[in-house]
């Protein structure tokens, strides 16, 4: 029952020379608001990669679920559960927004393409299905009013809630935010803040967010992992992070 | 030698291609339009089309380079400035559909204005007398000692050819001789024989490469070309900025380089080493005919070979025409001929399904 | 949604429709009793089928192909040599050529599914020459080869010219395209053309995307050929040049990548102006030149009027057509005025211009117009109301 959702054990990346992460363990529980933090280049973005597909680990295992994902494409693991929103945004740009969510949740669709090519009612009813959705999630990151503008267009805050209800499309269980609040104003991320916490109560799903403002991480995340130079440097719960003084000189650079 | 030729060709490519990331399809017509200024130069400089000129000379050879040079720097030039700039911030297809609108217009607009597309070919008397023929290297000497032994033959060989023929005189019939003519043919042919395996055993052993002096000359104009670009893009200032320009186009920009003036540079340079391939490609390989479709097919060659390399690496694209040209002569010597124009797509594929950025190319993974 | 029973209704008159207009098509033509527009209108009518299929490879998917032509020429090379080893006379045409079409679409699509494989590796430029590469490839075999008749070509035994076929096809096409858009199947296709790593983030299966796009694409291309080839019953590799594969390329690019509306059109036009300038007349060299003259200064100018465009000045279309039709003038003017200097009297064959003219146009119009004629947009019933100002305009469904 306690099985943790995701497990990390001594995941490595290296690239030729360079290891980016190096042996990061690290458990995720189901419903849990996961923090993963560090200074810039400590290879957060990194982890995501290997999480979600887009790299192989070189060496250790990550566990989803009890069952090993490491090098798995990234379809199939977005398919398992997993899906995420990228730290430069990649929106399909000359999509509507609306049209960006029903991609998300086109995985969970039950047509076949042959019967799309010949437009049977199976795939229109499908469609409908999925632009239904879509326009709900819209409503839940308040991007209705714009559902049908290209997300090329949209104001930058509006593309990074985009972000989070296309990934929410795909139904996950575990939700990777990297960096969601960057380039946010103070309101706009208050605002973030309350959209993660109902997405979690609403759709019950587990999130791990990259985030640089501590303020946000430590106001939302109940776990916090500290990465530096792509090692793991402290775990804990937020208050032990904010005290911690490894972490504080990973930050602020060593105490002469 | 056909290689170095599409290497230069392929560095217009991998030039334009790394500073706009554009396909420079009209870059073929680009060295087309080189050949007819050497054409032309030829003729003005009296090796008119009626072949009544005397032997050419290094001069003549000197400014039908530099013309064809300038002709192809020229117009690479104008089309830049004219069909590229105005829609460089369009998405490439775009530039890339007007690449293939020049190239037609060139090639069928070329057939109005160019000696109305005759055939036309460079009277091969232009290449000074000191160029003709071929040069000879010598490896591995022969085996000298055998060699005297089998001249020392000779003379007993033409006594015995010498009594062969005075016995043909009275046979009835070369093919049904008399014993005796018989006798005397066999021992004709049997010093011939000696003579001929004591110069093979003499030759055996002994390696020669022969190449003409013209295509040696081609290869060494060439590398001259290519040590000049290696300086200029390496330790020139502006060559700097290029190199800049085709890492990050607009950071190049914020930086004070004056990016249109780099874009315009690239061009000019890229097509002045077309048009010395076109001049060479024209003067040198004899049988190559000049018309306003010529250069389709080694601009097709020169592409692939620069994407083999790796598209943008100027290292890359001499590599891949090199390479392009070794591989065609060894599909021509093997005897299959027909599939000599096939056989770079055939290489470019396999090796694409192996390294994707080519074989000098470095295989960017997007950044996520 | 609607109803089944009304779906399947629309569902039956819709392919009705097409059916009767492709008789209707075929119809018209023969009453004109003219082979060569027949002829014509055969060809662009396969055009269209290319274009719209090159469209789903390159405008939907993003998959930059530059060899269509290739698949065009497998499929009219199965259909003469099946024909050719197992054609019979007391064969009924119409279902011979209805299976060479099958069997051309087939092959077409294996080696669809050839090119496929590595578009999963190669991107943009790269795939580009590896498309064009594979067209010459397929070419020059084609041109070794004894069976195939070598650099000759072959006949096809059976001369089958339908332009009811033809249509039917370029609608098929059109339709499986558009059906495709509709869903959200579509979007995926879409998704990977915009962005690969996203879309698989999101769970699309870029293999399959991929590869599904090339195999249906190169297959309408084939059955495309099987109808060329009996259509005129004789195939050579040298009517499948890269020339050809270009002219796709740049009929889908000037209609506005993606758009199939667009594309379709772009196709007959293309097509048809080179055929149409066949019989201009000879021109003096001095017009030319002026014409010339006259279109870069008006290009010149356009393109300044586009690019400082103010919204204090006149409207933009006021701008355009005013400076247009200032260079029709001028152009006119020069064109004369320099055909009567002598040395710029000398003659110019019309059919010499054929060419260029159509260079100039796509140079000219993507100068002018980069996004192509239609852009992304397409042709729908609520655009035409739109711009009509009407309403309750029912909404016929194209679908076979």
């Amino acid at each position: 029952m306690s099985e943790p959702l995701l497990k990390l054990t001594e995941a490595t990346i290296q690239f030729g020379g360079l290891i980016a992460v190096n042996k990061v363990s690290f458990e995720i529980e189901r419903g849990q608001l996961f923090g993963l933090i560090g200074p810039n280049g400590a290879g957060k973005t990194t982890c995501f990669n290997l999480i979600t597909g887009v790299y192989k680990p070189t060496a250790g295992s990550i566990l989803f679920e009890g069952k090993p994902i490491g090098g798995t494409p990234a379809n199939k693991i977005a398919y398992k559960g997993i899906c995420r929103t990228f730290q430069n945004i990649r929106l399909f740009g000359s999509l509507s927004a609306l049209e960006n969510v029903v991609v998300g949740g086109f995985l969970r669709n039950r047509s076949s393409l042959g019967s799309a090519l010949a437009y049977f009612p199976k795939a229109i009813s499908e469609t409908e299905r999925l632009k239904g959705q879509a326009l709900e999630l819209l409503e839940l990151v308040d991007l209705r009013d714009v559902a049908n503008v290209r997300s090329a267009d949209l104001a930058y805050g509006m593309q990074r809630r985009l972000e989070i209800a296309r990934a929410l499309a795909t139904k996950p269980k575990l939700l990777l935010l990297d960096e969601p609040a960057a380039g946010m104003n103070p309101q706009e991320k208050v605002e973030l803040l309350q959209m993660v916490k109902t997405i979690r109560e609403q759709l019950g799903v587990t999130v791990l967010l990259i985030e640089h403002d501590m303020k946000f991480v430590m106001g939302l995340c109940e776990r916090i992992v500290v990465l530096d130079h792509g090692e793991e440097i402290a775990q804990g719960p937020p208050e032990e992070i904010r005290n911690n003084p490894k972490v504080i000189s990973a930050y602020l650079g060593e105490a002469v | 030698m056909l290689g170095a030729i599409y290497a230069l060709i392929a560095l217009g490519y991998t030039m334009v291609y790394g500073v706009l990331k554009l396909i420079n399809f009209a870059h073929g017509e680009v060295f087309m339009l080189g050949a007819y200024g050497a054409l032309l130069a030829s003729w003005w400089m009296g090796h008119g089309p009626n072949g009544q000129a005397q032997q050419g000379s290094w001069l003549v050879l000197g400014i039908m380079l530099l013309t064809a040079m300038a002709t192809s720097g020229g117009f690479g030039l104008l089309i830049e400035r004219f069909a590229y700039r105005p829609i460089r911030n369009y998405p490439r297809i775009a530039s890339l559909i007007t690449a293939i609108g020049l190239s037609l217009l060139f090639q069928y607009g070329g057939q109005i204005f160019l000696l109305e597309g005759k055939f036309q070919a460079i009277d091969g008397k232009v290449m000074p007398a000191s160029l003709e023929g071929d040069l000879k290297f010598d490896i591995k000497g022969k085996n000298l000692a055998l060699l005297d032994e089998a001249k020392k033959l000779r003379p007993e060989l033409k006594e015995a050819a010498a009594a062969f023929d005075e016995q043909l005189k009275s046979e009835t019939s070369r093919f049904q001789l008399s014993p005796k003519g018989t006798e005397l043919r066999d021992a004709r042919d049997k010093i011939d024989r000696q003579i001929k395996d004591l110069e093979n055993e003499a030759n055996n052993g002994a390696v020669s490469i022969s190449i003409s002096k013209a295509k040696l000359l081609m290869f060494g104009t060439t590398l001259v070309l290519m040590v000049g670009l290696t300086y200029l893009v390496m330790f020139t200032k502006p060559g700097r900025a290029m190199r800049a320009v085709s890492l990050d186009f607009n950071a190049a920009s914020l930086m004070g380089i004056n990016v249109n003036k780099i874009v315009s540079l690239t061009f000019f340079i890229g097509s002045v080493l077309a048009g010395a391939g076109a001049m060479m490609w024209a003067t040198f390989i004899s049988g190559n005919k000049i018309d306003t479709f010529m250069g389709m097919a080694p601009g097709v060659k020169a592409f692939v070979a620069a994407v083999l390399g790796g598209i943008g690496n100027i290292p890359g694209a001499v590599l891949g025409g090199l390479l392009m040209g070794v591989s065609e002569n060894l599909v021509d010597w093997a005897g299959y001929d027909g599939y000599r124009d096939a056989i770079a797509f055939i290489i470019l594929i396999l090796v694409l399904l192996v390294k994707p950025g080519g074989l000098l190319g470095s295989n960017k993974v997007d950044k996520v | 949604m609607k109803s089944p029973a009304k779906f399947w209704l629309t569902r039956i008159v819709s392919v009705v429709l097409a059916i009767v207009g492709a008789f209707a098509a075929q119809g018209a033509i023969d009453g004109m009793k003219n082979s060569f527009v027949a002829l014509l209108f055969v060809l662009a009518g396969l055009y269209v089928t290319l274009a719209v299929s090159l469209n789903l490879i390159n405008g939907i998917t993003g998959q930059f192909s530059m060899g269509h032509a290739a698949f065009y020429m497998i499929g009219a090379y199965t259909a003469a040599l099946i024909t050719k080893l197992a054609w019979k006379s007391q064969m009924n045409p119409m279902a011979w050529v209805l299976l060479m079409i099958v069997a051309g679409a087939i092959t077409a699509a294996l080696a669809g599914l050839l090119v496929g494989i590595p578009s999963l590796r190669l991107r943009g430029d790269y795939l580009a020459v590896v498309t064009l590469g594979f067209g010459e490839i397929v070419k020059i075999i084609a041109k070794n080869q004894e069976v195939l008749g070598k650099a000759y070509g072959m006949n096809n035994p059976l001369k089958y010219q339908s332009i009811f076929l033809v249509v039917l096809l370029a609608i098929l096409c059109i339709a499986v395209c558009r059906n495709l858009l509709k869903t959200a199947h579509g979007l995926s296709f879409l998704a990977v053309r915009e962005d690969e790593i996203a879309s698989a983030a999101m769970g699309v299966n870029l293999t399959k995307v991929k590869v599904s796009a090339f195999v249906l694409g190169s297959a309408f291309a084939g059955a495309a050929g099987a109808l060329y080839s009996h259509g005129l019953a004789f195939v050579s590799p040298e009517s499948f040049s890269m020339d050809m594969s270009f002219l796709i390329v740049t009929m889908v690019v000037l209609g506005g990548t993606g758009s199939i509306t667009g594309t379709s059109i772009a196709a007959i036009v293309l097509f048809l102006i080179p055929e149409k300038l066949r019989d201009l007349s000879n021109v003096k060299m001095g017009m030319i030149v002026g014409i010339g003259i006259a279109l870069i200064i008006t290009v010149a100018l356009i393109k300044r009027a586009q690019d400082h465009y103010h919204k204090s000045s006149p409207p933009k279309a006021v701008v355009v057509i005013g400076l247009t039709i200032a260079g029709i003038m001028l152009a006119a003017g020069l064109g004369a005025g320099l055909a009567n200097i002598p040395g710029l009297a000398a003659e110019v064959a019309g059919s010499k211009l054929r060419t260029v003219l159509l260079a100039v146009t796509l140079v000219v119009l993507m100068l002018l117009r980069p996004q192509g004629i239609f852009g992304h947009h397409e042709f729908s019933w609520s655009w035409v109301q739109k711009v009509l100002g009407k309403k309750n305009v029912p909404n016929v469904e194209v679908a076979a």
